[in-house]
């Protein structure tokens, strides 16, 4: 299989000062693949990103980004690759429409023929019928929204998203998941996001990242990751007033030998691994890990 | 289009909408209005208080004076204060992530700057003319030269605006101490006070700032030829006022591009959250 590679990254590390944040990153990312980056607060997933994007420079370590070290990129570079910005108040006065309008006329040098027009692109984020409000009036969910809608305006071949949801509601979370679905599907962009939610990260992700102390702790589809850690499906029940708990790969037949077994097993419960199951084991092994070597090292 | 056609016109559109946006709110209108009418009250206030040895009233004095305030208040103290409040709200980083952005931000504003200015402007000089019709002594020639001059004035203020705004990443910082240094240089620069009046430190520090070079030849432009006994060595030193103002706007305009891009470069989004969480606990 031999797939454009978007995103090659070797051997990166970042620090501030004594602090390390990022420790030998190895990574690929192919055309067309949705990554989701996961990890605790202060990971590094902020870190990673702003590297990718060419907003910092690593401290060691090489980072090719559509073929290019994003550091010194130039003007096309930029129109090619779209940022979802976790925003806060700027351009409070503009009203959502010229708001719009006006990132379309920076990337209208680099139009291509696909391109989203202002309007649609309005449509497609559910802000149609806020086009005249002012951004300040927007809901916090509402200028996430707009936020994307930004990061689209080039039609970039790569998008980066930082915690794109937060505060979204459960609706404007569905509608979207089927604009990130759409876009792989029909415009084959490549998606990088951060997220705390770690079912978006099951439903929109081919591949998860898992980043602790800055290193890529796992690294692979929900599924794989859940095989990783052992048992994938706990079967729950209880049984002469005790409950029991058992992981299991195999639960239908576990659970068929086990009623054939015990006549008084009662409230049975069969409950596959959520990657947020995978997601606190995987941590917790780390971190077991991370202390097992510091106090050798004591 | 080309790149830079595509980021002049987005930078043009992005002035523009930022100077209508300030028209649609009222603080600011109401801050535009103020200005304009204190200062033209000023200037009436001395419209009959002549100088008996030039036979002209202080109030053609005092209007020249504002007019170069005006332009150091709007084009750099102004400027610099929203430049470093938008570095910390995430305006300069957003743009800064688009192709051309950081060029079409500092036109943007460049832009803005110069509406509100041309609107400050015009709304002073209508309403004094108004009320003192004597202030145009020199008739057409003399403005010509006065529009000059603030021309030359706008190019050495607007750059020191930016770099101001770059350097200072805290925009209440920039609006408080701003203001005190702003109204220190406009006390050394002789719009209120002649020069010569005040002690020598203050003489040199003046004319080493272009504040006080920009009210001297609006001063030349616009009151008779005699006023400028009054002046630093009796004369008017127009060429003087010339160079001092554009070794300023040189100055400014090869650290503004500079300063500018390195300041846009090191946004990112760690210090945006970082501030913005600060900025949320101050609320």
């Amino acid at each position: 299989m031999t797939r454009d590679i978007v995103v090659r990254a070797r051997g990166v590390a970042m620090s501030y000062g004594a602090k390390r944040v990022l420790d030998s990153i190895d990574l690929d990312i192919h055309r067309g693949e949705v990554i989701a980056l996961l990890g605790a607060n202060g990971a590094g997933k902020t870190t990673t990103i702003e590297i990718l994007e060419g907003v910092r420079s690593p401290t060691a370590g090489t980072v090719e980004v559509l073929g290019i070290d994003p550091v010194r990129a130039g003007v096309e570079h930029r129109a090619r690759v779209g940022v979802v910005l976790q925003s806060w108040r700027d351009h409070g006065r503009w009203r959502v429409r010229e708001f719009l309008h006006h990132f379309f006329v920076l990337h209208s040098p680099f139009r291509k023929h696909d391109s989203w027009a202002v309007d649609d692109l309005l449509e497609r984020v559910g802000l149609a019928d806020k086009a005249r409000a002012r951004i300040m009036s927007l809901s916090g969910g509402q200028r996430r929204r707009l936020d994307v809608a930004v990061g689209l305006m080039g039609n970039p071949e790569l998008l980066f998203l930082d915690e794109p949801t937060a505060g979204f509601d459960p609706h404007a979370r569905r509608e979207f998941h089927e604009l990130m679905h759409e876009l792989v599907d029909a415009r084959a962009t490549t998606i990088l996001l951060t997220t705390h939610d770690l079912a978006e990260a099951e439903r929109l992700a081919d591949r998860i990242l898992i980043l602790h102390n800055g290193r890529i702790a796992a690294n692979g589809s929900a599924d794989a990751l859940a095989r990783e850690v052992a048992g994938t499906t706990e079967v729950r029940w209880t049984a002469r007033g005790e409950r029991f708990v058992h992981s299991t790969e195999s639960a239908t037949r576990f659970v068929r030998d086990l009623l054939a077994r015990d006549p008084d097993v009662d409230d049975l419960e069969v409950r596959r691994t959520t990657l947020e199951d995978t997601y606190l084991t995987m941590v917790a092994q780390h971190e077991a890990a991370d202390a097992e070597t510091n106090g050798e090292r004591a | 289009m080309t790149i830079t056609s595509g980021a002049v016109r987005a930078g043009a559109m992005r002035g523009w909408v930022e100077f209508r946006n300030s028209l649609q709110t009222p603080t600011d209108v109401i801050y535009y209005v103020i200005g304009a009418a204190g200062f033209s009250a000023a200037v009436w206030f001395f419209r009959d208080d002549v100088i008996p040895e030039l036979g002209i009233s202080t109030a053609a004095v005092i209007f020249p004076s504002v007019l170069a305030l005006m332009t150091l208040f709007v084009g750099a103290y102004g400027l610099a204060t929203l430049v470093s409040t938008e570095r910390e709200d995430g305006t300069l980083l957003r743009l800064a992530m688009q192709p051309a952005g950081t060029f079409t931000y500092a036109w943007g504003q460049t832009v803005r700057t110069l509406l509100e200015l041309a609107f400050t402007f015009g709304m002073f000089t209508i309403l004094a003319s108004i009320l003192v019709p004597d202030l145009w002594a020199r008739g057409i020639g003399g403005a010509s030269i006065a529009v000059g001059f603030l021309l030359l004035g706008v190019l050495a203020c607007l750059p020191l605006g930016f770099v101001v705004g770059s350097l200072f990443n805290n925009p209440r910082s920039v609006g408080g101490w701003g203001f005190l240094v702003t109204g220190a240089i406009v006390a050394a620069s002789g719009v209120f006070l002649p020069l010569s009046e005040l002690p020598t430190w203050v003489q040199i520090a003046g004319q080493v700032l272009p504040l006080y070079w920009l009210g001297l030849g609006l001063r030349s432009a616009l009151l008779p030829a005699d006023f400028a006994v009054v002046e630093l060595g009796e004369s008017w030193r127009t060429l003087e006022s010339i160079g001092m103002l554009g070794l300023w706007a040189a100055m400014g305009l090869v650290l503004a591009p500079i300063l500018l891009q390195r300041v846009a470069r090191r946004e990112s989004l760690a210090t945006l959250a970082t501030r913005r969480e600060k900025a949320m606990q101050r609320v």
